[in-house]
């Protein structure tokens, strides 16, 4: 019985709305007006406006289901406070603004719970449905989301619950059109998801539009031409219904002008956790050594060491970095599982390669936004409990991934929230994981092991360090040193927990 | 998995996780479950702690009470100007100063407390504590200061307080861990204290915090100790006052049965003289001894009259019916309203003089601060607290599906008699979200009572309390009768705590003979 998995999907749903609902009156980023402002387009202007609307500078860069998303809300928002229906009523929050645009975030993410009960729900009786059950809790309470959708505000819930009952689709041959079809409207929503449409394109072209006996050094192309044609013509169609107005009245390039700003910088305001941070970290090392090892230093670039919160990243001793290079990168990585998935197209080696390329493009891409990590940490959650060693690569992206989204949050009152729940989310998950995991086949430590249990002892100096030490010691001073040491720290266990996963994929 | 039983990895594939097992009987227990085997019980009590935190740190988002209302602002700007006014004046000048705005009215340790708290204050912000400049001041920054406290304080004092309270008791009436640790979360979760401290802002745990820790030491026979601690409490905030009775009762009737023992009694009243002494000496020693004098005036407001805010009591409640006020004179309601309440205590008092039994503490406890709320004069609604947190202590004694649906069902309606004060603090969503969520938790429609009378006492006041919210939503403020719907909250509550108070004193009665009869 699925009800006597204790304490329940439902259960702790209710007990996270609860919570979530007292967070109502916590600080909110501009992203609350970001959404607010496309909630007064889409009521107030007609279609074709849209994407030219820009009275307020946070313009409707989302695609266009998520356009016709806020459409929807804006109906029901009229009747909580018109007021915030209107274009030109910039940065108005209004108490009942607050509330309805909080409480749709909530609401929205039932899709998520749902999503979390299916995960349940699909996995077999017995010890493997009491892991899929943990994993469920673990994503339905997930710090992540709470910073960034209930304090932060953003509307990654229900768009994460639409990811997930697409991985779970693709577990089946029946339901794996579904998937795809699913997949494809994601991207409508959100085009951040493009990052994993790579893997998706190989799983579904190799277990879906071809046979299993598909080889090419024999001339045996096992085409299933009718799986094609519905794929096909299902995915033209969801774009179709996304693109086609804006194609017929011919706004696509004023489209991909919006949803696709190349101008950006390579690091986001405040670095992400990945290659690149490390990359600035011994690029700022290397300002003071490299006088003494005789290397140039670029003076011009010495000004953004105090800067280092706002702006773009220039180097003053390592080369520059193009996007080009940036992209080059993210591709070879990605390139590298999708050849292994095409080889051998199991469920497993799906989401292992829907993770990959989650990492690849959060590691080496261009203008990567720290909250960009939930596109692996939600994935590998699915995996994290395969065995022992997959659960050690899993645990220091768990860690850094959660505290490098710390820096978001910066005000007082949110402080105790960000930090207490996270530690206490990853002491109940990990230990419960740790419980819960099977043994590795090969039933020798991981090599990941040790590594991954000193770095999670680390966070404690940092989390106190960034959170107390430093205020105390140097007040205002320095402010970027312990935003540099928790990107370097997180940058470090992601790919630390990249390295050992691409292990586990290619050895599998 | 094939094993050798020398590996001492075998261990490992008994899991010591389990989420399965037949239908709890209400959510919390289903939260606590897959913690309760032995290996994962270290985190219990740490985790209900974080979450007990996090709950109230929720709530402290909100506003708090006077928050942008000048003139006067509120119980916030009472606490911020007493930090203020113990740190920057003499000591002799603190129950003496600009007794119209906020002056200092709670006893000594109250002020040290607040002094304390400015010595941290000042080091981080000054501009926060400052004598007449500061005052009404509602800046974001001194509001997380001020939040910070008050969780400070209640985690120095109530938290320990109640964890050792539900560990020692929980053994002494025979509960498993699973169980001691349920009703850990019970307590810890109890919404009415958590939106009085955290929402509306006061120091309320820290009295009731000493208080528990009296109640600790004296289940654990420490009963000089507990003596101390109490004495602390009643030194923190004169409503302790509630407890004295039957605290008195307990520790008189430990010196007389089974035989007196004056030795017990004199270290006793040592032990109360020297605490209070302590207390005020610094008061006596800097100020002087007019200092006591002016103290106890300022505590003890006698000149107040039978009642401020509508509060769900005796008088309060069939004023409706009989205008007090206008037809007797204060004397005689302050007579009339002292014999009541002795009338009301002394059924407990006897009770726990001649049957002194730590286990009936809690009781004695809740039922001797219910007949001060019922009847006597000058009480807040707030007060309610007092009598309601030893009752919600029972769970701690017993899981008892009586036991949970009485409390509960005391924990939903003392909430409901605080939301016109809650509402006035722009509360409405913290506590709508804090009783439902605690209703929901403790499974209050699951767990009604077995007896048809008690079931439906509980559907109707259920009933009531949604009928009274619904009405006030669709109707709004009546023209001619503006006080309605607190005046029905009133009675609503007041039949209620009747009820509570009846079924209190009636368990108080059958535990002390059922005590009884089984010490002989």
């Amino acid at each position: 019985m699925l009800d006597s998995l204790h304490p329940t999907l439902t259960e702790a749903a209710i007990t996270s709305v609860a919570f979530k609902l007292l967070l109502f009156p916590a600080y909110k980023s501009t992203d609350f007006e970001v959404h607010r402002n496309w909630l007064a387009i889409t009521h107030s202007l007609p279609v074709k406006q849209w994407y030219y609307e820009k009275t307020s500078e946070w313009t409707l860069d989302y695609p266009p289901f998520f356009a016709a998303f806020e459409w929807v809300l804006s109906q029901v928002a009229q009747f909580f406070d018109p007021e915030m229906l209107k274009v030109e009523n910039l940065n108005y929050a209004s108490p009942q603004t607050v509330f309805f645009q909080r409480l749709s975030v909530i609401t929205t993410e039932l899709v998520l719970v749902y999503a979390l009960h299916k995960l349940v729900a699909s996995a077999p009786k017995g010890a493997q449905r009491s892991v899929a059950h943990a994993i469920a809790l673990s994503l339905l309470l997930s710090p992540g989301l709470l910073i960034i959708d209930h304090i932060h505000f953003q509307y990654n819930g229900f768009m994460y619950g639409i990811l997930l009952l697409s991985l779970l689709l693709a577990r089946s041959p029946s339901t794996r059109l579904g998937s795809g079809l699913l997949f494809a409207t994601l991207l409508c929503f959100k085009h951040i998801y493009l990052y994993l449409a790579p893997a998706y394109f190989v799983f579904l072209l190799r277990a879906y539009c071809l046979g299993p006996s598909f080889d090419l050094r024999h001339f045996n192309p096992d085409i299933r031409f009718v799986n094609c044609l519905k794929l096909g013509t299902g995915i033209l169609g969801i774009f179709g219904a996304a693109l086609g107005p804006f194609a017929y009245w011919g706004q696509l390039p004023q489209l991909a002008a919006r949803l696709f700003p190349f101008s950006r910088g390579l690091c986001h305001a405040y670095w992400a956790p990945n290659v690149w941070a490390i990359y600035s970290f011994v690029d700022r090392v290397l300002i003071y050594v490299a006088p003494r090892l005789g290397l140039a230093v670029d003076t011009s670039a010495l000004n953004s060491v105090t800067r280092g919160l706002v702006g773009d990243t220039a180097f003053a001793v390592l080369p520059e970095i193009t996007p080009r290079m940036t992209f080059a990168l993210t591709l070879l990585f990605q390139i590298l599982p999708l050849v292994k998935l095409f080889a051998k197209p199991t469920f497993d080696s799906f989401i292992g390669a829907v993770t990959l390329c989650g990492y690849a493009s959060f590691l080496f891409g261009w203008h990567v936004h720290e909250k960009a990590i939930l596109l692996v940490i939600f994935p590998f959650s699915l995996l994290a409990l395969k065995d022992r060693r997959y659960f050690s690569a899993f645990r220091p992206l768990a860690v850094a991934g959660h505290v490098s989204l710390f820096p978001l949050l910066f005000t007082a009152p949110e402080f105790p929230i960000k930090t207490i729940y996270t530690v206490v989310w990853l002491v109940v998950f990990l230990t419960t994981f740790d419980k819960l995991v099977p043994m590795s086949p090969s039933g020798r430590r991981f090599l990941l092991d040790r590594p991954s249990t000193l770095f999670i002892v680390v966070s404690i100096p940092l989390i106190a360090y960034t959170s107390l030490v430093h205020g105390v010691v140097f007040g205002d001073r320095y402010e970027f040193l312990p935003l540099m040491f928790t990107s370097s720290y997180s940058a470090v266990g992601v790919v630390g927990s990249w390295v050992g996963f691409c292990w586990l994929y290619f050895m599998a | 998995m094939p094993t050798t039983p020398r590996h001492k990895k075998t261990k490992r594939v008994t899991r010591s996780i389990s989420f399965s097992l037949p239908t709890l009987p209400f959510p919390l227990a289903s939260f606590v479950h897959p913690l309760r085997s032995s290996a994962s019980q270290w985190l219990i009590v740490p985790a209900l702690l974080t979450v007990a935190f996090l709950f109230r740190w929720a709530v402290g988002l909100g506003p708090y009470s006077g928050m942008g209302a000048p003139p006067m602002h509120g119980d916030f700007e009472a606490q911020r100007h007493w930090i203020e006014l113990t740190t920057h004046l003499p000591i002799k000048e603190w129950y003496w100063h600009d007794l119209e705005w906020w002056g200092l009215d709670y006893p000594p340790l109250t002020a040290y407390h607040s002094w304390l708290l400015g010595l941290i204050g000042n080091y981080i912000n000054k501009t926060w504590f400052q004598l007449y400049d500061s005052r009404g001041m509602d800046d974001d920054q001194l509001k997380t200061f001020m939040r910070f406290t008050a969780i400070l304080s209640e985690y120095l004092t109530y938290i320990p307080a109640i964890v050792i309270f539900a560990r020692v008791y929980g053994k002494q009436a025979g509960l498993s861990a699973y169980d001691r640790a349920i009703a850990l979360g019970a307590i810890l979760l109890q919404p009415g204290l958590i939106l009085v401290d955290h929402g509306h802002f006061q120091y309320n745990s820290v009295m009731l915090g000493f208080a528990f820790l009296a109640l600790d030491c004296f289940i654990t026979d420490h009963i000089l100790w507990g003596s101390f601690f109490f004495v602390l409490s009643l030194c923190f905030k004169q409503m302790a006052l509630y407890y004295a009775p039957v605290v008195f009762a307990y520790l008189l009737g430990l010196c007389v049965f089974p035989r007196l023992d004056i030795r017990r009694l004199f270290c006793l009243g040592l032990v109360v003289v020297g605490t209070f002494s302590i207390m005020l000496a610094p008061l006596v020693l800097f100020g002087g001894v007019e200092q006591i004098g002016q103290c106890l005036f300022r505590v003890f407001p006698f000149a107040r009259g039978l009642w401020e805010d509508k509060v769900a009591n005796f008088w309060c409640a069939t004023n409706v019916v009989i205008k007090y006020k206008k037809v007797f004179t204060p004397e005689t309601l302050q007579r009339a309203s002292l014999a009541m309440t002795l009338v009301g205590i002394l059924p407990t008092c006897i009770i726990l003089f001649l049957n002194p039994q730590k286990r009936l503490l809690p009781l004695g406890l809740s039922t001797c601060a219910w007949s001060f709320f019922l009847f006597s004069f000058q009480v807040h609604e707030k007060s309610i607290l007092l009598p309601l947190l030893p009752a919600t202590l029972l769970l701690a004694g017993s899981l008892s599906g009586d036991t949970i649906s009485w409390v509960t069902w005391m924990n939903n309606v003392a909430m409901f008699s605080m939301w016109p004060l809650l509402r006035r603090d722009g509360l409405a969503l913290q506590y709508a979200v804090m009783m439902l969520f605690y209703a929901w938790l403790m499974g209050t429609f699951h767990n009604l009572p077995q007896d048809l009378p008690s079931k439906a006492v509980h559907l109707l006041s259920y009933a009531a309390i949604l009928g009274l919210h619904l009405a006030e939503i669709v109707v709004g403020k009546l023209e001619r009768y503006p006080d309605l719907w607190v005046v029905g909250n009133v009675v609503v509550c007041f039949g209620c705590y009747l009820l509570a108070w009846a079924w209190l004193q009636k368990r108080m009665w059958t535990e002390s003979l059922r005590g009884k009869s089984k010490a002989e």
